[in-house]
């Protein structure tokens, strides 16, 4: 490069990003020539502008799908409390004006009597009794081969450990 | 009692604690929107991707190095998801409306800035595409010739001229004469 030249602009651009193995005789140049010195700043300058650019800002938050979803119980709606308050209010004014009516027409009421009620229970439970006494238990099927106690214990103690493993690893994340 | 670093939370979402990557996410949210809003000019796909990013990251974080900064990779990733969005759909879009929007009640000089900006993202958005990702790669992401080629897998000599031309149309349009 000879220094009278004036710089490309693509010597500029690879001067200002720092990609250029000529950076002295660049330095050199621009420290005699106002020519290049304006058109660098100019350069420089868009730089800036397209560096400067403000940061847009999101309308939603993206952390969403990853934080937990809350525990707490859903809020009840806010008519449900009006409502409930109102039907008690209902039902007591109800109860108020029956009470003088429930009250005529109960010596008119037929209860049965208690030895009755005893004696109508026993009657059901025996009928019950009658039908568990026919209930045979179903036999187990039998095996060609005869399974040990020992090897009954294991396979047990074996399942169990799968299980608590298995809801060990399904849990792992909620036990902290 | 201070944050948790950028290590920390990520040392924690490889224990399953997806809060911890929640608030990764939070930190760097709105850089990565703004990477793909840059290169995508769209706001909704550009929200889209940026999601897309940082689910990638999540299923990837086993695999991350912990000894590199989890910012500029998660800013890569979403330009790469937008450079495969971009060959996969190339498409054409134009800038949000919601950005013109009521500028009447700012003052003079937040208008200006406001406006210069604005035209600024026209300027950028009617780039072609390829102008557009090496200027978000230099420019934003502070990436070295050497990397651009690497990270859009182009010789070295098509980033500088991308570059340069980029940067040409760039400065007629943004200092061109009303």
């Amino acid at each position: 490069m000879h220094l009278t030249d004036h710089l490309t602009d693509l010597q500029l651009n690879e001067y200002l990003d720092n990609e250029t193995a000529e950076r002295v005789q660049i330095q050199a140049h621009l420290s005699s020539c106002d020519e290049c010195v304006a058109r660098l700043t100019t350069l420089q300058e868009l730089f800036a502008e397209i560096e400067s650019l403000p940061e847009l800002a999101l309308t939603k938050s993206l952390a969403t799908p990853f934080m937990r979803t809350s525990s707490l119980p859903a809020q009840l709606p806010a008519w449900l409390p009006l409502t409930v308050t109102l039907q008690a209010a209902i039902a007591l004014v109800v109860l108020i004006v029956a009470a003088p009516f429930v009250i005529q027409l109960l010596p008119d009421l037929e209860i049965p009597s208690l030895s009755n009620i005893f004696i109508q229970s026993q009657t059901q439970w025996e009928t019950w009794l009658g039908i568990l006494s026919q209930f045979q238990i179903p036999t187990l099927p039998t095996f060609s081969f005869e399974l040990s106690n020992l090897f009954l214990i294991f396979v047990l103690a074996v399942v169990s450990t799968l299980w608590l493993v298995g809801n060990g690893l399904l849990l792992r994340n909620q036990i902290k | 009692m201070n944050a948790p670093s950028d290590r920390d939370l990520i040392l924690q979402t490889r224990r399953g604690e997806s809060e911890a990557f929640g608030e990764l996410v939070t930190r760097y949210q709105t850089g990565v929107f703004n990477v793909c809003y840059r290169i995508l000019h769209e706001r909704s796909e550009a929200e889209d991707l940026a999601q897309e990013a940082f689910i990638r990251a999540y299923d990837r974080i086993h695999s991350f190095d912990i000894e590199r900064q989890f910012g500029p990779w998660i800013r890569r990733v979403a330009a790469n998801l937008c450079l495969n969005h971009l060959e996969s759909q190339k498409v054409t879009t134009e800038l949000d409306d919601e950005r013109d929007a009521d500028q009447t009640q700012r003052p003079e000089s937040v208008v200006e800035f406001h406006e210069r900006s604005e035209q600024i993202r026209m300027v950028l958005a009617s780039l072609p595409a390829n102008y557009r990702l090496v200027i978000e790669l230099r420019h934003y992401q502070e990436l070295s010739y050497d990397e651009i080629a690497s990270e859009l897998n182009i010789p070295l000599s098509d980033v500088k001229s991308h570059l340069f031309r980029a940067r040409k149309i760039l400065a007629e349009k943004l200092h061109a004469p009303d």
